[in-house]
């Protein structure tokens, strides 16, 4: 079967019941998307299936022929992190770093598709995704000032 | 003046007493070669106390950072571990035949298959949840598939899974020396504690419940482990590389030295990672017998079930008090049970510590029961004796009509009442004040907010902490000037999610008049770097820094020495900041990159160690955490809105990552006063919600506003860095805070948490029957 991973089509021939986040990580070696609880309760292994947003350890890899896949390692654009990479490192938004990946894909998604969240929308948006160091604060913080206009690429 | 220790050893080595978590070592150490002048209050520093972004923050927001279960080697097998589905009883038939012809399998272990010292895969079952066997396969896949061929029958006998049937005459033998931690109970006394409630205007007795909880760490436990010939190499999500090393060279008959531990990065570990476990060891052991590199990674339900935990403690705390709110006595005696294995970390030396009482007695009894052992967890006994004792105390205020501010404040002590010893520094008084302006105590200022519905409830509530921060030795430190003047610093310590690499590089970068960007901090292995503890115990920035300090300045001597006579001048005359040597009061200077570029391939190595902590003096965090909450009355869910924090922890070294930190440990504290509890069936014994849909942590919808601040200052006395801890006081108080702000907002106390939305209802109804 075919997938696209970060803009690269990948050819793999996945066992009947191996999921999505075991042929990223096994198999293509991109190791940022992280396994936790294994079923669904955590958000750590959050990706982007054809642009929807996806637990990778209840998504069956057979069942994804032709889609496209993002995970951390494509969030960043060309030469430079992406805004929500540098909004997270500037406002602390990683401790441990282990939910991070997780929920800076979360956070990708909702942007995307909801430019201008209130508090509350991004509250909602992130409660999929646990976080034990308790970051949450200064996720918060850095989604906000991402949803501001602060950190753009293009910014003067 | 440090002891010396009795024999033959040179006067460099002395032996000193290093408090952990409540508990003191004597430990030998080196003495210091010399001892930097203290960064006091006033000392004007411009890299330490900087709010600087974590050093390895793009690491972990590009997925790049390795943590243990992102480790590969050529060849690489995966290991799976089958757990016992009973309390107690015995392996009566252990069948693996299936189990080992499954695709991809390559070993299996079980019964009798691994060294004694391990203690692995015995026989006898002793908790739900003790390793049987594992598999080492081609793909984690294929070892789970394999662990479930394995087929195991079990002789169930009776077990015991509480304090109570623990406890009880002719209770089941939970471990084959008795069902008592030894020297039950524990006792600790002062003064006179019958005289002191005898003398009390007003006595309060209650019994508080705190629950079992699970650190859950976001990564579990886990090891990979390969060998070459007879040395050794492991990877391990640890808190402590030179400790696993220990355990992994003890249980495997190896030297010291042919282990080699690893940590780079860690997703966690809260107190639950402090040494090697059955992971590591049944990585290490199918290694050797495969010849390959075994991965071995605890799944969600293993790190749940069998990882450690914060045990359940029963307080019965009495408390005897003027009226004006002066104590006359504490008294609390409390039941433990441990699980299968534990040590003394109770909740009775909080009470000991906090207030200026004259007769306090505390008694602690240990049980062991037939579940997973506990382990330390963030402000072990602290947070449950905090629960007990500030419950106890806002109470107190509530019948005798004070304010429980001012009851503390009435209760303060400037001397540490357990050794009658001067504190290295105590702000508490000032953290008071503080906190009470910040959340407007006790009209909390944000009381103009409407409610959510006309069903709902208001309250306030606070509660203060006291947790030993001193840190201590042993701790070694290099700082390595580069070729290319870059700098290095050498250090065996461990970040786990902390900011260790930070902070240790702002030190350095600070003394030795170094750009921050030029330093980086290689931590993790015990095979290059100088030896240091545990990261517990909120012990590593008191422990570390002093030593790092001092190696910066080892290396800024040897740098000045060389750039004096490139100067023409003598060492004394230089000065140095952003990487760049000035000769005092002239323009004359030379850039590092000057010096070690004239300096070839010399590398300048600075050493430095953590001297012992000043004697006779009590070194600890202190701090009050204010709550403000809302309560449902009728479906009895709390909710917390705001929690205001103004802790003492000496100087802080990076305020954003302390603020980090300090959030993280309140939110804990907020999962443990709102919804973590492990529950265990006490007639299957075995643990009911492993999983994290099933154990509550708190996600971004429980977030209150949190308003963290500390008190300026530098604690010159505690070592010269001025730096104490602030890991664990941020969890101590939180609970005990909410619960007080929950008996304010619906007129009376609930005795239990978790306060789940059944206990606060129970609660309200108890009122409404007391009325009629
Ligand atoms: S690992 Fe997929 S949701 Fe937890
Ligand atoms: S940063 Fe550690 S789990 Fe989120």
């Amino acid at each position: 079967m075919h997938l696209t991973v970060n803009g690269r089509v990948h050819e793999l021939r996945p066992a009947s019941a191996e999921t999505l986040l075991e042929s990223l990580r096994d198999s293509l070696a991109l190791t940022g998307t992280k396994l936790v609880c294994d079923r669904g309760e955590c958000g750590a292994c959050t990706v982007l299936l054809d642009g929807e947003i996806v637990y990778a350890c209840l998504t069956l890899s057979a069942a994804c022929e032709g889609a496209t896949v993002t995970t951390i390692e494509g969030i960043a654009e060309p030469d430079t992190l992406a805004p929500l990479q540098r909004a997270f490192i500037a406002h602390d938004a990683a401790q441990c770093g282990f939910c991070t990946p997780g929920q800076i894909v979360a956070a990708h998604a909702l942007l995307a598709a909801n430019p201008r969240p209130t508090d509350a929308d991004i509250r909602e948006a992130m409660s999929g995704n646990l976080c034990r160091c308790g970051t949450y604060p200064k996720i918060h913080t850095a989604i906000r000032a991402v949803a501001n206009g602060e950190f753009r690429t293009d910014a003067p | 003046m440090p002891r010396k220790p009795k024999g033959p050893s040179k006067s460099r080595f002395v032996s000193t007493v290093v408090e952990i978590e409540g508990r003191s070592e004597t430990r030998i150490v080196e003495l210091p070669a010399f001892d930097p002048a203290p960064w006091t209050t006033d000392s004007a520093l411009s890299i330490v106390g900087a709010s600087i972004p974590r050093m390895d923050a793009a690491e972990k927001v590009t997925g790049r950072a390795r943590y243990t279960a992102d480790i590969t080697r050529p060849g690489m097998l995966f290991a799976a571990i089958l757990r016992a589905p009973i309390a107690r009883g015995k392996i009566r038939s252990f069948d693996a035949t299936i189990a080992k012809k499954l695709p991809g399998v390559f070993d299996l272990i079980g019964p009798g298959d691994a060294p004694t010292k391990t203690r692995l895969f015995s026989n006898s079952i002793a908790y739900a949840g003790q390793p049987v066997a594992a598999v080492c396969a081609s793909s984690e896949a294929a070892a789970v598939r394999a662990i479930h061929a394995i087929v195991v029958e079990y002789d169930a006998d009776p077990f015991a899974v509480t304090f109570e049937s623990a406890t009880a005459p002719n209770a089941p033998k939970v471990r084959s020396s008795g069902n008592l931690y030894p020297n039950a109970p524990f006792i600790v006394t002062r003064g006179d504690v019958t005289a002191g409630l005898a003398a009390a205007d007003i006595v309060i007795e209650r019994v508080y419940h705190t629950p079992v909880a699970l650190h859950t760490a976001l990564e579990p436990h886990g090891a990979a482990a390969e060998w070459e010939g007879d040395r050794l190499t492991v990877w391990e999500s640890t808190q402590g590389i030179f400790r696993v090393r220990a355990d992994v060279a003890r249980a495997l008959d190896l030297p010291l030295s042919n282990v080699r531990v690893i940590k780079d990065y860690m997703g966690g570990g809260f107190g639950a990672k402090n040494g090697a476990g059955a992971h590591t060891f049944i990585a290490a052991v199918l290694a050797k017998r495969t010849g390959r590199a075994v991965r071995c990674i605890n799944d969600r339900e293993g790190e749940q079930i069998d990882s450690g935990n914060r045990p359940a403690t029963t307080q019965r705390v009495t408390i005897g008090a003027k009226k004006n709110g002066t104590l006359t006595a504490i008294r609390m005696i409390a039941d433990v049970p441990l699980g299968i294995s534990g040590w003394e970390g109770g909740p009775a030396q909080i009470y000991h510590e906090l207030y200026a009482c004259k007769n306090v007695h505390t008694e602690e009894t240990f049980a062991f029961v037939n579940a997973s052992g506990m382990q330390a967890f963030r402000g072990p006994g602290y947070v449950e004796g905090a629960f007990g004792l500030e419950s106890a105390m806002n109470e107190l205020a509530r019948k005798l009509h004070l304010d429980p501010l001012s009851l503390r404040k009435k209760n303060f002590t400037k001397r540490d009442p357990r050794k009658d010893r001067s504190y290295s520094g105590n702000q508490l008084p000032e953290c008071y004040e503080h906190g009470a302006r910040i959340f407007g105590w006790p009209k909390p200022n944000t009381t103009t907010r409407p409610l959510a519905a006309t069903r709902m409830r208001r309250g306030s509530g606070l509660a203060a902490q006291i947790w030993p921060t001193g840190g201590g030795p042993p701790s070694y430190a290099q700082v390595r000037i580069n070729q290319d003047a870059t700098v290095d610093v050498l250090v065996g310590t461990q970040d786990l999610g902390t900011g260790s690499r930070t902070i240790l590089a702002q030190i350095a970068a600070e003394s030795l008049g170094a750009q921050l960007k030029t330093v980086r901090s290689i931590i993790g292995d015990t095979q290059s770097l100088p030896y240091t503890g545990n990261s517990w115990g909120s012990m590593t920035t008191a422990s570390v820094g002093p030593a790092v300090r001092m190696a910066a300045i080892d290396a800024q001597h040897q740098l000045f020495d060389a750039a004096a006579s490139m100067l023409n001048t003598t060492p004394d005359t230089l000065e140095a900041r952003d990487s760049r040597i000035v000769v005092r009061d002239t323009d004359r200077s030379l850039t590092f990159a000057e010096v070690t570029a004239a300096l070839g391939n010399v590398v300048l190595v600075g050493k430095g160690s953590r001297g012992p902590n000043p004697e006779n003096a009590a070194i600890n965090t202190f701090g009050v955490q204010f709550a403000e909450v809302e309560v449902d009355l009728d479906t009895g869910i709390v909710r917390v809105l705001r929690i205001v924090a103004v802790h003492d922890a000496g100087r802080i070294i990076n305020p954003l990552l302390a603020a980090s930190q300090m959030e993280g440990g309140i939110l804990q504290g907020l999962g443990y006063a709102l919804f973590e509890e492990r529950i265990l069936d006490p007639r299957l014994g075995i643990v009911m919600n492993p999983t994290m849909h099933d154990y509550k942590i708190p996600t971004m919808m429980d977030v209150p506003t949190i308003e963290v601040s500390f008190i300026a200052g530098s604690d010159a006395n505690a070592n010269h860095t001025g730096a104490r801890g602030i890991a664990e006081p941020a969890i101590i108080p939180t609970a005990p805070a909410i619960a007080a702000a929950v008996a304010d907002a619906i007129g009376i106390e609930v005795l239990e948490i978790p306060l789940t939305p059944w206990r606060v209802l129970s609660a309200i109804a108890a009122i409404a029957a007391a009325k009629g």
